[in-house]
């Protein structure tokens, strides 16, 4: 987010719906963990996406081969705390330095192996959908819910 | 004064996990603690959902092996719809087995080339911003891509029995839910945008070999760091062979004499228990007749290969005599060793895939079988990191009442903290200052085995480490974070 707080790193015109790669990144049975595969449940029947999507609990090693084979590619996952709009976009950046906890690989160190070992350069975004919940429980709480449709309204306005 | 360190989260483990070192006013280790802070609490989730969603609802318990809690379900739900494992239909146990190496070697491949390797190839000693993936992929980029395709080759395996690489539906009650078609099994025969098993069989076997070779200039330190004597508990066929899918639970103490006899899957309730500690939410199982101080067990690939008599796979067998001929027979109990069996097991597994996938009888589509209902169901198998135990009671309307799940990390809580202890006494014991070389060797010991913690929640920028000092009053003296 930039000191505006608006989410003026919105993917204009680099997102091309047929060489796009959606990645949903969380749990669904842990409330709003579940944001990242509900805004790709959202886009299944949805015609004017000819992309790919993939679920994900966590980002992996090998998640880096599958993203040099796209032009661009979009990270959605949950967000702990709050956002003016209710989600954030962001051009993804390759993180050379990894976070000292890499269990589970954050969006941008996956950039990273794809361009360090596949020689590969996608544009890529992540798209944080703030949540409340994140206890074991089924189905996203109602703010959730809302930051969702904002989130999906958003994506649909960069496609369409 | 007595100060108190703290290490928190554990890095590279599966979940959130803390370790409290505690010294005294002389530096001295007074004990160690490896803290378990996250609740799961998904027994009670679980409960009051009809039997059937059971190995679904199951697999979003882990990120990493949600493959391994899918089929452990499936053998408990199997019992409840009336088939045990015997009367399922061969193809079906065959692709579930198929599922299950899979499962394993891409578990296995990501921890040796992602997790461990990073600790082996720079050392304790090595900044932190180089002790990582990487940095691997940036000084040894074969290495690294090798690690992504044995990985992939696992996902793939996954992908094509279950429909998808993660929630998919594989096993469903009493069989499988699909075929496996001729062009899957050619697929994974063949070199394609995947390696083929062959291919994978190969690199395992130059994987076993580089561990060997780093064991040879590295032994001094392999071979005692984080050891200490231990009982050992897996699954064993009836001819006393590694078993990964179903077998007899068999542990040796530390010694090797046997402490649990091939005892069958249903007996499990007779012989285990589970003690509780207030410093955490994991609980520690041990052996009843050997009690809580003796009767914990290591679980995964070291003590799969210490109870086991022989491998049933060529070059892994061979492999394992070398292994088992280092301790002259005996038990290892050399924590860093859990490396190189798990390379051994990588290969077993890659093997086993390949046998499968030449036997005609996984393209059979006799996948179902019916059985007559019963209220109680134990699913037994051997995960990536350990033997994992699912038990279900279900009422008359098919409704859960009833789950206990015993992990294999929570097997491994005990041992875990005994490397813990290890280190502290061994490695930080009187030192004027804590390193992070130091703090890097108490989470080495921890990564041995591979802990599984609790994985399955997330959001992005939440996993500083923490350290923190506190005095004998708990009062608060240093701490430090880095993203």
């Amino acid at each position: 987010m930039n000191a505006t707080g608006t989410n003026q790193a919105r993917p204009q015109g680099l997102l091309n719906a047929r060489n796009t790669l959606l990645v949903g990144i969380g749990n669904n049975s842990r409330a709003d963990d579940g944001l990242g595969w509900a805004f790709l449940d959202a886009l299944e029947n949805w015609p004017d996406f000819e992309g790919d999507i993939e679920y994900r609990y966590q980002l992996q090693v090998e998640d880096a081969a599958l993203i040099a084979n796209y032009d661009s590619v979009v990270f959605i996952d949950a967000y702990q705390g709050a956002l003016p709009e209710g989600f954030r976009w962001e051009v993804c950046q390759p993180a050379a330095r990894f976070e000292f906890s890499t269990h589970a690989l954050s969006p941008g160190s996956v950039l990273f192996l794809c361009q360090d070992l596949y020689q590969a350069s996608p544009a890529a975004f992540t798209l944080a959908v703030a949540g409340d919940e994140w206890g074991l429980k089924e189905g996203l709480s109602v703010r959730a819910q809302a930051n969702l449709q904002h989130a999906l309204h958003s994506f649909r306005e960069l496609i369409t | 004064m007595t100060r108190k360190i703290t290490i928190d989260p554990v890095t590279r483990v599966e979940g959130h996990g803390k370790v409290t070192v505690h010294l005294d006013s002389e530096g001295q280790v007074q004990d160690a603690f490896f803290h378990i802070v996250e609740f799961r609490g998904f027994e009670r989730f679980v409960q009051g959902r009809p039997y059937w969603e059971a190995p679904v609802l199951v697999q979003r318990l882990c990120g990493i092996c949600p493959v391994s809690h899918h089929l452990a379900a499936a053998k408990a739900i199997d019992q409840i719809v009336g088939v045990d494992p015997d009367d399922l239909s061969p193809t079906a146990t065959k692709l579930r087995r198929l599922l299950h190496y899979g499962q394993i070697l891409q578990s296995h491949a990501l921890h040796f080339f992602y997790l461990a390797s990073p600790d082996l190839l720079f050392g304790f000693d090595a900044p932190p911003e180089q002790r990582n993936v990487a940095a691997v992929a940036v000084e040894h980029k074969e290495l690294a891509r090798k690690g992504i395709l044995m990985r992939k080759f696992g996902q793939e395996i996954i992908k094509a029995i279950a429909g998808k690489k993660i929630h998919g539906i594989a096993a469903v009650p009493g069989g499988v839910h699909k075929t496996f078609t001729p062009e899957e099994r050619a697929y994974f025969q063949q070199e394609n945008d995947t390696p083929s098993v062959d291919t994978i069989i190969q690199w395992a076997r130059e994987t076993v070999e580089f561990i060997k070779g780093y064991h040879n200039k590295n032994y001094q330190w392999l071979d005692t760091f984080a050891r200490y004597p231990s009982g050992h508990l897996g699954l064993v066929g009836p001819n006393g062979e590694l078993e990964l899918y179903h077998g007899r639970l068999r542990a040796i103490d530390s010694l090797g004499n046997k402490t649990l006899n091939d005892i069958p899957n249903d007996a499990y309730i007779k012989y285990f228990t589970e003690g509780v500690a207030k410093w955490s939410y994991m609980k520690f199982p041990y052996l009843k007749h050997l009690g809580r101080k003796d009767g914990w067990n290591r679980v995964g690939p070291l003590a799969r290969l210490n109870v086991c008599d022989s491998i049933p796979s060529r070059f892994a067998q061979q492999e394992w005599e070398e292994f088992r001929g280092y301790t002259n027979g005996k038990p290892n109990n050399c924590t860093m060793h859990s490396h190189w069996a798990r390379l051994i097991e990588l290969l077993h597994c890659a093997e086993m895939i390949k046998s499968l996938l030449a036997d005609d009888s996984i393209l059979g589509n006799d996948l179902l079988r019916e059985g007559t209902r019963r209220p109680e169901g134990i699913g037994i198998m051997e995960a990536p990191r350990g033997t994992l135990i699912h038990h279900y009671q279900v009422d008359e309307k098919g409704m859960i009442t009833k789950c206990n799940l015993i992990v294999s990390t929570t097997h491994n809580n005990e041992p875990m903290n005994q490397a813990v202890r290890w280190v502290a006494q061994n490695v930080l014991n009187k030192q004027p200052k804590i390193t992070e070389a130091m703090l890097n060797e108490v989470e080495v010991a921890i990564r041995a085995y591979d802990p599984c913690l609790s994985c399955a929640t997330h959001a992005m920028g939440k996993m500083p480490l923490h350290i923190a000092l506190y005095d004998h009053q708990d009062n608060l003296l240093d701490e430090c974070y880095r993203d």
